[in-house]
């Protein structure tokens, strides 16, 4: 564990300082912080970190709201509800890859997907799902969701089995409404599950790359190009492993950030129940 | 019941979004290529005529291809899965029933700092993989690839573990050490089976992960090993995306995930514990 994190981590660090290029051949030098001077005049850099705390941030606020919604509605014993529950575990199953291209690309194609052909169909207006900034960034959040919510699912409907029932049905005895349960006893008992499922795909999240590559390149402009993608770029494509590193480093400051205000919050919300 | 209509309504919507782009896949597999890039088509023998080409290649040439790379896929994800699942319940259940100390670190630091393995991007990191397991020849080795994603995992896994263990009262692990069970029985035929319904969320999500992983899987690998996700990414080649072909091996890729689902969906339910501690 430790060699597999470490190493890494030490390795990474150490190239910010030099100038390793993958295609250029100059001799190693050290650079000392020139790298991270660049940095800081990035303007790029920093749109695609705008742009990647709009995916985690809209992403993640989503699939939190909708697989808790399934979570709880899939634990009310419908007759159903085991059939259902491995239904919507698919979407997380599907390759990344194949959600990328074949949902991405063909279901959202402007020309010849389904969407808009329907949307035609029902007499509504085509919509620009990859060439517009603003939709572009939707439609990167939308087949995010597709494919991640079933995970909030599961790990909710994993913190619901362990929530006692008698204080459900005390409260039920004293006439509680099933939202007055939810609110009060389900809800509170569930945010530590809920923490974690959250910090799991938010740290996931921020690292998108797969989708964006194939469904919109980044593009329109920038649009839709995440810090992980630009960091792809400069280091895969432009060869510049060293300033890649950098950038990779300032997103790794920036996710501890978040997190740890994340997780500060979320234990003030907790404290209130307790 | 309007509670239920309104659950069974949200319940049919959220089943139609998510089932949608699936039979989409499943009609892909059977277009033609010209089919797939004109116009959308929704029925087959409607308004396409289903070609069985994608699935042809698949079961004739690619066969020796597929099978290899699902029996490595099969592996790789089931094995880091088994083991990052086991190791994190070990590291969840310690921190949920002990006090660690060491310097300024408590519990929450350590459960943090696993965490934080997550938070570098992964091309950060895939050079330095590169070149660790030249070194220690892991290379193209099922052995190396199951290594890699059980480190990935075990974050994960721990967290998850640790919420598990969290709910299961105290009081029971304390009324069966009251009757003579060791520490180990306690964890093993108490606190384990209690916890149920995390180690299989946990073991899903960690085979998901491998399963589906693709990076390093591309850097780490490259004849032996390879796992499906590669092939899948070769049926996007320069000349252009053979979508049938991609949708059928993308349906046999979902295959045995959905199997292992559909398996383990019956551990998922509510361990009744109410009666226990009465």
């Amino acid at each position: 564990m430790l060699a597999l994190s470490i190493f890494p981590l030490v390795f990474s660090l150490g190239l910010t300082f030099t100038n390793v290029n993958l295609f250029r051949r100059v001799p190693l030098r050290f650079v000392g912080l020139e790298n991270w001077a660049r940095i800081f005049s990035d303007e790029a850099l920093l749109e695609t970190l705008v742009n990647t705390v709009i995916f985690v941030g809209g992403g993640v606020a989503i699939q939190y709201s909708l697989g808790l919604a399934l979570a709880v509605a899939l634990n009310r014993g419908l007759r159903e509800q085991r059939l259902m529950r491995v239904l919507f575990l698919l979407p997380m199953m599907v390759s990344p890859i194949a959600v990328g291209f074949i949902i991405g690309r063909m279901v959202f194609s402007e020309g010849f997907g389904p969407i808009n052909d329907m949307l035609g169909a029902l007499g509504l207006p085509a919509v620009a799902w990859v060439t517009s900034p603003g939709v572009a960034k939707l439609t990167i959040i939308l087949v995010d969701t597709w494919q991640w919510t079933p995970l909030m699912m599961l790990l909710i409907l994993v913190g619901l089995q362990g929530i006692p029932g008698e204080p459900i049905q005390a409260a039920r005895v004293d006439g509680a409404s099933e939202w007055q349960i939810f609110r009060h006893i389900v809800f509170p008992l569930l945010l530590p599950v809920s923490i974690t499922a959250i910090l799991i795909r938010a740290l996931e999240a921020f690292k998108i790359i797969d989708i964006i590559r194939v469904v919109t390149g980044g593009g329109p402009g920038r649009a839709t190009e995440s810090v992980t993608a630009y960091v792809y770029n400069v280091g895969a494509k432009q060869g510049d492993l060293a300033y890649a590193a950098s950038a990779a480093y300032v997103l790794l400051f920036v996710v501890i950030g978040v997190s740890f205000l994340a997780l500060y919050v979320m234990r003030r919300v907790q404290a209130r129940y307790e | 019941m309007k509670g239920r209509l309104i659950t069974r309504a949200f319940l049919v919507a959220a089943a139609f979004v998510t089932l949608f782009p699936i039979y989409w896949i499943v009609i892909t597999s059977f277009k033609t290529q010209l089919d797939i890039v004109v116009n959308p088509t929704y029925l087959p023998w409607v308004d396409f005529m289903p070609t069985l080409e994608g699935w042809r290649w698949l079961l004739t040439e690619a066969r020796g291809d597929v099978i290899r790379a699902i029996t490595n896929s099969l592996i790789v994800s089931g094995g880091s899965a088994v083991i990052a699942t086991m190791l994190g319940a070990a590291a969840g259940y310690g921190l949920t029933r002990f006090q660690y100390r060491w310097r300024f670190w408590r519990n929450e630091d350590i459960a943090f700092w696993f965490i934080s393995q997550r938070m570098l991007p992964p091309v950060a990191i895939v050079l330095a993989f590169l070149l660790m397991f030249r070194w220690l020849s892991l290379l193209d080795t099922q052995v190396g690839l199951t290594i890699a994603y059980t480190g990935f995992a075990i974050p994960f896994t721990v967290w998850i573990m640790r919420d598990a263990f969290a709910q299961v009262p105290l009081e029971l692990e304390e009324s069966a050490g009251v009757d003579g069970a060791s520490a180990a029985g306690i964890f093993f035929r108490i606190s384990l089976p209690l916890a149920l319904p995390g180690v299989v969320g946990s073991m899903l999500f960690a085979f998901v992960f491998a399963w589906n992983e693709y990076l390093f899987a591309l850097m780490l690998t490259f004849q032996e090993a390879t796992t499906v996700p590669l092939l899948l990414a070769s049926r996007i080649t320069s000349f252009g995306t053979h979508w049938d072909q991609l949708s059928a091996l993308t349906l046999t890729n979902l295959i045995p995930a959905a199997i292992l689902g559909i398996m383990l969906e019956r551990f998922l339910i509510r361990n009744r514990t109410e009666g226990s501690l009465k």
